[in-house]
């Protein structure tokens, strides 16, 4: 009776093996990991066009595009990967916009060379506030967040060094109008694809999966042996790194930074509507939920102009797709094997 | 003989988890106690709850006087007179001994019928006069158990499920819950009791149901179960069998 | 010494007003746990159902009072129909339920923006603008009238609460909702009739905010951490906690306010609510963190 038992097991666990080959090869094939950098290869191409007529409204969205894309990736490791949804990520965005120009204004360094730094400085505040808010999950961890924008705003409001509410007007760049935009353009472009590279390459490492267990469930993750409070706290900073860089990049390109430019809590919504627009923990959601909102914001403005319009459509969204697909256009596809490998890039 | 309530091949499980309970059945007679048993993760308080309409039950039938039940929300099946007292204990930590008493009969209009009814059980159970103004969240295991044991006697219900009331109680206080549940039997109430302890719980029993992998392997007379000697070993150690 | 008394007393006027407030986004939070971002966004919707029957005809706000709570209770049923009923079935309950709010917050706020710009109002009784001395100390009249009304209705929700037979279920389905069910509470009903009380209230207070505060429909956002401070100090879904808190909280932001700088004044409540949530996230009076 009991051999039996055991000869049955054998074979169950062969054919169990034979099964998950199939379907290892199968994800193996179903990834396409050359689209990314196919698109990478035409944007960078891209501005040849200038030579042939003026293509700035095509250049400033794909930047616009790119410079979502690095923020919501770069949320998404957070919000995404662990499972804490921060409201509060404008804050990282503002820092690296003040830090950065601040230095471009009185020094005239570059903010495209300052962006890495200005990442780091957001990172090392991520980690620091990270550590603390951390302790708490859930809602709590949401209001908190929500608090810190408040915080960081009245702070901000009344820092004089930076021009308190009035903010700082930056210098502009003396190139002609053609190719004005294109260091912006080449910054953003490249600082999107390395975000999606990270991003991809923490989805697949032990770090990463460590990140994932802590979103299913964290005291099993914990048992596991995960320092789940170092692991959240790195997220945290990682997650911060990136939005930071852009904002250091993005203050230069508007050419002026201002509390409520940065501080408003439209820029922290947006962030967590592309990924979830996108699709949550995944490498390409973040990427297609920004491309999806600038169009979205792109055919408001255009046709309803008021910003008010603006926010009751972002929170129509925002409401439907929580709703109808809380698991956004890579996930809820994903779970029905329809993902076109294009769009698959985990 | 007609049965108080059928459970016919039901499957359920939690949200889109596996079905816990694959293929349950039982017969409950009236005025009887039944004692149902298995191994842990077997289902039993999984099927008091599919029962009491707590869990959604995905095929199979509950029928209670003749009416299929499931389907129905966990208040309605109540107000007809099943009533459940989780391993949880189910208490309101926050309010009274003397409010738990009173939202025990929350289903009754008549206020002052209620008001009769909460004395009379305190009068019965001394413990829970004693501490009326305590609340519930204080109170000690037993005392807790006691008071949710205690609870559904206002409604004076037509089946008590009972899951596993010893749990986590000393030896004496167990014995306590027995008799609260012996009296309950007494006064013909309809008893179905989940324990894990699985000699004592059929020893108390009438009938016996023996549940393994969501399913119901045996089902008859307790003394009969307790004497199988296939069910002594592989649910009620075969040390003492042997 | 009469300084002192001065600020005290403006912190408390406005801790009553608070407490309203509160006391709704408590209840919901209670019941439903739902933490509902949208609730600050519904008492501005409230207030502008005071703001223009005042100023077309001349209403006074406060005979608005029982129509808004009836409007946004109305409003409350229709959300929890649209939105909130089908996410009881989450197993992300709890933070998909403050995403939807956060949405919901997004487009009422939106919405009353379409329709009466962001425009600052208030309504302006005549005792929103008078006072009433005692020495050296003035009172407001209008933040007085909107402390006592606030006091007022809380106290009636309490009562209502403690010893009505459908109070005692809502309380009952906050302590543990399975046993109320089991004892034969029809917690869905519960759970609309709560939402219904919790956003009436929002546009109760909305009304006394018309004329106590400046509003306009991005103003909710400043409110939102501040309600929460109240909620979360006072121990999620506490409503005696939350009023204890508002007072409490009111007043220290008065002084910081009076003392300090009236900029610092709302960081007290922003500052608050980051440091109890960190340091004891289950509030000053909850037994067990409830939200973590």
């Amino acid at each position: 009776m009991t051999t039996m038992a055991i000869q049955n097991s054998t074979e169950v666990l062969a054919a169990r093996k034979e099964h998950n080959e199939k379907i290892a090869a199968h994800t193996d094939k179903a990834r396409a990991t050359w689209f990314p950098w196919l698109l990478l290869g035409l944007f960078v191409a891209l501005p040849l066009l200038q030579f042939t007529g003026n293509y700035n409204y095509v250049i400033h969205m794909i930047l616009f595009t790119a410079c979502y894309a690095v923020m919501a990736s770069g949320w998404n490791i957070l919000g995404g990967f662990t499972g804490y949804i921060s409201l509060g990520h404008n804050v990282f965005f503002a820092v690296g916009a003040y830090f950065a120009g601040m230095i471009y204004a009185r020094m005239g360094i570059s903010t495209i060379i300052l962006a890495p730094i200005a990442g780091l400085l957001a990172a090392a505040l991520g980690f620091v506030i990270g550590k603390i808010t951390l302790k708490v999950r859930g809602p709590s961890f949401i209001i908190s967040s929500l608090a810190l924008v408040m915080i960081a705003r009245i702070l901000f409001d009344n820092w004089e060094f930076v021009g308190g509410a009035a903010g700082v007007a930056l210098p502009s760049t003396d190139l002609p109008v053609q190719w004005a935009k294109l260091p912006y353009y080449y910054a953003f472009v490249f600082m999107a694809a390395f975000t999606v590279w990270v991003s991809y390459k923490v989805k697949h490492s032990k770090f990463g999966m460590g990140l994932r267990a802590i979103a299913s469930d964290e005291i099993k993750a914990e048992s596991a042996g995960i320092d789940t409070r170092l692991y959240k706290a790195l997220a945290f900073a990682l997650s911060a790194f990136f939005v930071g860089m852009a904002g250091a990049v993005w203050g230069e390109y508007l050419t002026y930074i201002r509390p409520n430019i940065y501080l408003i809590i439209l820029v922290s919504v947006n962030m967590v509507l592309m990924c979830i627009l996108g699709g949550k923990g995944t490498v390409a959601g973040p990427v297609i939920g920004a491309i999806m909102i600038v169009a979205f914001n792109e055919f408001f403005v255009a046709t309803l102009g008021a910003s008010e319009l603006n926010i009751l459509a972002s929170g129509l969204v925002m409401a439907l797709a929580l709703i109808f697909f809380p698991l956004g256009i890579v996930g809820t596809l994903a779970k029905h094997n329809r993902l076109p490998r294009f769009l698959n890039w985990d | 003989m007609t049965d108080l309530l059928t459970v016919k091949n039901i499957i359920a499980g939690y949200g889109n988890g596996p079905a816990i309970l694959d293929g349950a059945t039982m017969t409950v007679e009236p005025g009887k106690v039944h004692c149902i048993i298995g191994p842990n993760g077997a289902g039993k308080s999984t099927l008091l709850k599919a029962i009491c309409g707590m869990l959604a039950i995905r095929e199979g039938e509950v029928i209670y006087k003749g009416e299929t039940i499931n389907g129905l929300r966990p208040d309605q099946i109540m107000r007809k007179g099943i009533a459940f007292v989780p391993q949880e204990r189910a208490l309101f930590p926050k309010m009274t001994v003397r409010e738990n008493l009173r939202m025990g009969g929350f289903i009754l209009e008549d206020k002052t019928e209620l008001e009769r009814r909460v004395d009379e059980v305190m009068e019965r159970f001394p413990i829970l006069k004693e501490r009326r103004a305590q609340l519930a969240g204080t109170m000690s295991g037993g005392q807790q158990q006691t008071l949710a044991m205690a609870r559904t006697l206002i409604v004076k219900p037509e089946i008590v499920m009972l899951d596993e009331p010893s749990l986590g109680l000393a030896p004496k206080i167990v014995k306590e819950m027995f008799d609260i549940m012996n009296v309950m039997a007494q006064e013909g109430i309809t008893v179905l009791l989940v324990e894990q302890n699985a000699q004592m719980g059929l020893k108390q029993a009438d009938w016996g149901v023996v549940l393994d992998l969501g399913r119901t392997l045996f089902e008859g007379p307790a003394k009969e179960v307790l004497a199988d000697p296939r069910i002594q070993e592989l649910y009620l150690g075969s040390n003492k069998a042997a | 010494m009469s300084n002192i008394i001065q600020v005290l007393i403006l912190g408390l006027a406005l801790g009553g007003v608070f407490s309203l407030m509160g006391a709704g986004l408590s209840l919901v939070f209670g019941v439903m746990r739902i933490v509902n971002l949208a609730h600050p966004s519904l008492i501005i919707a409230g207030a502008y159902i005071a703001y223009w029957p005042f100023k077309l005809w001349g209403v006074d706000p406060l005979v608005m009072l029982p129509v808004a709570t009836v409007i946004m209770a109305a409003i409350g049923v229709l959300l929890y129909k649209l939105v909130f009923e089908r996410e009881a079935k989450s197993a992300k309950y709890s933070e998909m339920t403050v995403l939807l709010t956060f949405a919901v917050a997004m487009i009422v706020e939106g919405a009353l923006g379409g329709m009466f710009t962001n425009t600052q109002r208030v309504t302006s009784p005549s005792y929103a603008t008078e006072a009433i001395f005692i020495g050296d100390i003035f009172i407001p009249t209008g933040q007085l009238y909107a402390g006592i009304i606030s006091i007022a209705i809380i106290s009636a929700l309490a009562l209502f609460l403690k010893y009505s037979r459908f109070g005692n279920a809502i309380r009952a389905t906050t302590q543990n909702r399975d046993a109320a069910q089991l004892l034969g509470v029809n917690v869905n009903l519960v759970g609309v009739v709560s939402f219904a009380i919790g956003i009436g209230l929002a546009g109760a207070a909305g009304v006394l905010v018309s004329f106590v505060f400046a509003f306009f429909p991005a103003k909710h956002w400043e409110w939102i951490a501040i309600l929460m401070s109240l909620v979360v100090l006072g121990g999620m879904g506490s409503i005696l906690g939350t009023v204890l808190a508002a007072f409490m909280l009111s007043v220290v932001a008065a002084f910081v306010g009076a003392y300090i700088g009236a900029t610092w004044s709302t960081m007290t409540f922003f500052l608050a609510l980051f440091i109890i949530l960190l340091v004891r996230p289950q509030g000053l009076f909850g037994e067990k963190p409830e939200l973590a």
